[in-house]
């Protein structure tokens, strides 16, 4: 019964150490990012397929946001979620106009 | 020493983890198209698997052998791994944003590369202490890194050479590659 169980212990221990640390590290070391980039990850397929030519979803959404690709240029998507990444990206960029204005 | 300078050149040269030992090929033809990546891939390789071969050392010695259950290395070693990448590159993201950009791309690629845990795998089987470790993994790194540059440079040239249409891209280079593979073996003939 222990030849099972303590391998299991340690492995799950392991896991469960290695989880806090990195728990621990991305609480540490903490990068303010663009809101924003999250919402059209969200808004995507979160496949990372890779097929738009970035190496996943965020990579892409950061690309959207710089105007570098549209949304069409994500293959697996749904038609109908195209017009709601536009749309959402419309309200962005004027959003963005309107702070640079005053 | 003498035998440190052995096992250093042994690592570099006559084991080459990609042309003797054939681990890591994937990012060897993936990312050799240019030679800036090329190099930004040797380095975060070498980097990570400094890294991940001392924890899964230590770990092996002080936990895995003390509970005798180092059948188990396979499995703790991959899992050791993937956090580590994972937390280097939270902190790479904070402590050097040039450096992540730089890697940025490579970094998650290097959490499934065979070499990395191939490198921790052998320095078990083959029973080194913790200097030979280093010295070993150091120098297999900058293996990875020596012949992945050189790849990347005879890549480059081929853009500019009359390839026959069947052979363009990647067919090409993996005759390249066994041809290279062919005079490292010769190597051996040195020690």
């Amino acid at each position: 019964m222990l030849d099972i169980l303590l391998p299991a212990i340690v492995l799950s221990g392991l896991g469960f150490i290695l989880g806090l640390l990195i728990n621990f590290v991305s609480k540490v070391f903490h990068v303010e990012e663009d809101p924003s980039i999250d919402e059209i990850v969200d808004l995507l397929p979160r496949y990372n397929c890779g097929a738009c030519g970035h190496p996943g979803c965020k990579e892409m959404a950061i690309a959207l946001l710089s105007k570098e690709n549209k949304p069409a240029d994500c293959k697996p998507i749904k038609k109908e979620q195209i017009p709601v990444i536009q749309e959402y990206l419309d309200n962005y960029f004027k959003n963005k106009k309107e702070q640079a204005n005053q | 020493m003498d035998n440190l300078l052995v096992l250093a050149f042994s690592a570099f040269i006559l084991e080459n983890i990609i042309l003797s030992q054939f681990l890591g090929i994937c990012p060897f033809i993936g990312v050799s198209t240019k030679r800036s990546s090329a190099l930004g891939m040797g380095v975060a390789v070498t980097f990570v698997m400094l890294i991940s071969s001392s924890v899964t050392w230590l770990l092996y010695k002080y936990v895995l052998e003390a509970f005798s259950i180092t059948y188990m290395r396979t499995i703790v070693f991959i899992l050791v791994i993937a956090s580590l990448v994972q937390m280097v590159e939270i902190f790479l993201k904070k402590v050097s944003p040039t450096l992540y950009k730089a890697l940025g791309i490579y970094l998650p690629l290097i959490t499934t590369n065979c070499g990395v845990l191939g490198v921790a795998i052998l320095n078990i089987s083959k029973e080194y202490n913790f200097i030979q470790m280093i010295v070993y993994t150091t120098f297999i790194g900058l293996g990875f890194l020596f012949v992945i540059y050189i790849f990347s440079m005879l890549r480059e040239k081929l853009d500019f050479s009359p390839v026959p249409k069947a052979f363009k891209g990647a067919p090409i280079a993996l005759v390249i590659a066994a041809i290279l593979a062919i005079i490292f073996s010769r190597f051996g003939g040195i020690i």
